[in-house]
């Protein structure tokens, strides 16, 4: 999985993601943190879910809508396979997402690692001259 | 990374970060810890966020760290902070963490080793193939959801009063396993669905069940009154909330974040977000986080249950003539209010311990009229593969708020661990100890590795010398099963 780095932490998981934009730092960061629970997983898409999320900071929203996927996985067995975001900074920091996935019981199959939450610990966006890093920490 | 800040020692086994040294902090930050200790302490971050806690309104006393502290997410793993209600105190999610009222129950047995030697791999095998555990586990009790909002008001004894224990049993949990704060509807409808398959689970990472034997006692008065004696087998259970203690916290942070602009609190670090203690946001927390709790209770509740079953399937005997009775249960993350003395006056407190024991010392109105004289056993579980210990409070432990460590506390980051660890060593190393290992995850087996956490034994003898908790008897482990 190229879309992301470990960064060092003593009881949890960092991960640092990089993209070129920040709706594909929102998609990297998803497809990251699935790879971390999961593993390499595909299958036929055929269940679309719509969400819209609102946060104070852009990084919050990072938070929330990964929150907002894990727990989706966990409670309904959806599992975000492709997901196209539009991002809104303005007036508040706002996210519409359309997003392909299929079912995957969490119950029914191996995890490679539980992880109870993304943190706003230590959470940071940055923009350079390529586009956007950002660092999240995963409670596990 | 690593600490470089204001850190002075001010006692043998205590070390105090100044209120000077951020501008925001209200009070001191003390840390209990030896040399050596504090030495492994100060490679991460965690003694940073002993410096943000204090920026927490109201906090009472000093920000507190036992001597496993580590780096978590906004509090640090062994932080307790106490704040109050009528100095404009807040209650901060992050404080408890995700995993509500993890923690330990210990349950001693009238079994000696020569009884479980030639058993133990059938029995490892009993409790592995009867109790779900593993990343994402399913239980095998079904409930409806207006079931679940039964035993989310109820607690352990929605369990006990399924057959799942004793009355008895709940005499031994603190709280009596059930918070009187809790209301289910302050739980979302999510955190419910995401519960209700896993009452009865013990989950992964560094939840387990062990069976252990007692290899020292160390005060023969209180191990008797306790019933436990030198080569008595005793079991533990490490487990807590589940997905729905996690989705709690995680809907309250989310909506306190939010609101902190609003509030006018100002704090490093927004995994401590908070909210008043009056205001309404802090009182649906606590009502969700007291659901939360409690739904740790039952599971552990049934999880116990499990194992007795499992006791009788293997000694062919019932788990009350084997002697499977609860020594008490603790939680390690959770906000409690409490009455403290502060200068000399009694108030009531709200007390967060992140990854800390609660530990009450002898002829406290809270304790079963068993323990009154002894103080409340306070339950240490060590690292896989070296020991675990019981403790009992004291009265002395005041400036803690009635608090000791809860572990031995990790040092080494998992994916280091992953890294450097060799599997076959360690597997060798508990053969030569004599350990029988059951786990889902060989690579949970390598993250929970005894050389990725602090000594045990050191981090006990800082609680007990420090005045926190007194040392009864040491627990070794013969069998451990894990997610």
């Amino acid at each position: 999985m190229d879309t992301f780095e470990f960064i060092e932490h003593t009881a949890d998981i960092g991960i640092r993601v990089k993209a070129k934009t920040l709706e594909e730092l929102f998609s990297f960061s998803a497809k990251s943190l699935f790879f971390i629970v999961i593993g390499d997983v595909s299958s036929k898409c055929h269940v679309t879910r719509e969400i819209e999320l609102e946060a104070g900071t852009i990084e919050d929203l990072l938070v929330v809508w990964l929150n907002e996927l894990l727990s989706l996985f966990y409670t309904y067995g959806f599992f975000p396979s492709n997901p196209v975001i539009y991002i809104k900074q303005n007036p508040v920091k706002s996210l519409r997402a359309k997003i392909k996935g299929f079912r995957l019981n969490p119950y029914s199959m191996r995890l490679k690692q539980e992880v109870k939450a993304a943190t706003y610990h230590n959470l940071k966006i940055t923009k350079n001259s390529k586009g956007y890093v950002g660092e999240i920490i995963f409670d596990v | 990374m690593g600490y470089t800040g204001y850190l002075e020692k001010i006692a043998d086994y205590k070390f105090r970060i100044s209120e000077k040294y951020k501008s925001g902090m209200l009070t001191d930050g003390i840390i209990y810890a030896d040399d050596k200790l504090i030495h492994s302490i100060k490679q991460d971050n965690a003694l940073e966020q002993v410096a943000n806690v204090a920026f927490l309104p109201g906090i009472v006393g000093s920000s507190l760290a036992m001597p496993d502290i580590h780096w978590g997410y906004g509090f640090p793993i062994g932080g307790v902070a106490a704040t109050d209600p009528e100095e404009s105190g807040v209650i901060s999610p992050g404080g408890v963490g995700f995993d509500i009222n993890c923690g330990v129950r210990l349950v001693k047995t009238d079994l000696s080793v020569k009884d479980v030697k030639d058993k133990l791999s059938k029995l490892l095998d009993r409790l592995y193939n009867d109790i779900p555990s593993g990343l994402g586990s399913k239980g095998d009790i079904n409930i409806s959801l207006k079931e679940e909002v039964k035993l989310l008001k109820k607690g352990a004894e929605w369990a006990v009063s399924r057959g799942m224990g004793v009355q008895q049993d709940l005499e031994f949990c603190e709280d009596g396993g059930a918070m009187q704060e809790a209301q289910p509807e302050s739980v979302s409808q999510r955190a419910l669905e995401r519960g209700r398959f896993q009452v009865g689970t013990l989950g992964s990472g560094n939840h387990f069940l062990e069976v252990q034997v007692i290899q020292e006692i160390f005060e023969e008065d209180i191990a008797e009154k306790l019933g436990l004696e030198k080569g008595k087998v005793t079991l533990m259970i490490h487990s807590g909330s589940r997905g729905l203690g996690y989705q709690v916290c995680e809907d309250y942070s989310r909506l306190m974040v939010k609101s902190l602009p609003h509030t006018g609190i100002q704090i490093p670090d927004k995994q401590l977000a908070c909210a008043f203690l009056n205001s309404k946001q802090a009182q649906d927390y606590i009502a969700a986080m007291g659901c939360a709790a409690n739904y740790a209770w039952v599971n552990r509740q049934v999880l116990m249950h499990l194992m007795r079953r499992s006791f009788e399937k293997v000694f062919s005997s019932s788990w009350q003539s084997l002697g499977l009775e609860l020594i008490y249960d603790i939680a390690h993350n959770i906000a409690k209010f409490e009455k403290h003395s502060v200068l000399g006056k009694e108030k009531t407190l709200c007390v967060h311990r992140k990854g800390a024991t609660r530990a009450l010392g002898p002829d406290n109105p809270l304790l079963p009229q068993e323990y009154k004289s002894t103080g409340q056993p306070v339950i240490i579980p060590g690292d896989m593969g070296t020991s675990s210990y019981l403790l009992v409070g004291r009265q002395e432990a005041r400036e803690t708020f009635s608090s000791a460590c809860h572990g031995a506390g990790r040092i080494m980051s998992r994916k280091r661990a992953k890294a450097q660890g060799n599997l076959s060593e360690l597997m060798r190393e508990f053969d030569s100890r004599g350990i029988e290992v059951r786990a889902k995850g060989k690579k949970t087996l390598l993250e929970e590795a005894p050389w990725v956490y602090k000594d045990i034994d050191s981090v006990v003898d800082v609680v007990e010398k420090a005045g926190l908790s007194k040392k009864v008897c040491k627990m070794v482990p013969l069998g451990v099963v894990k997610g």
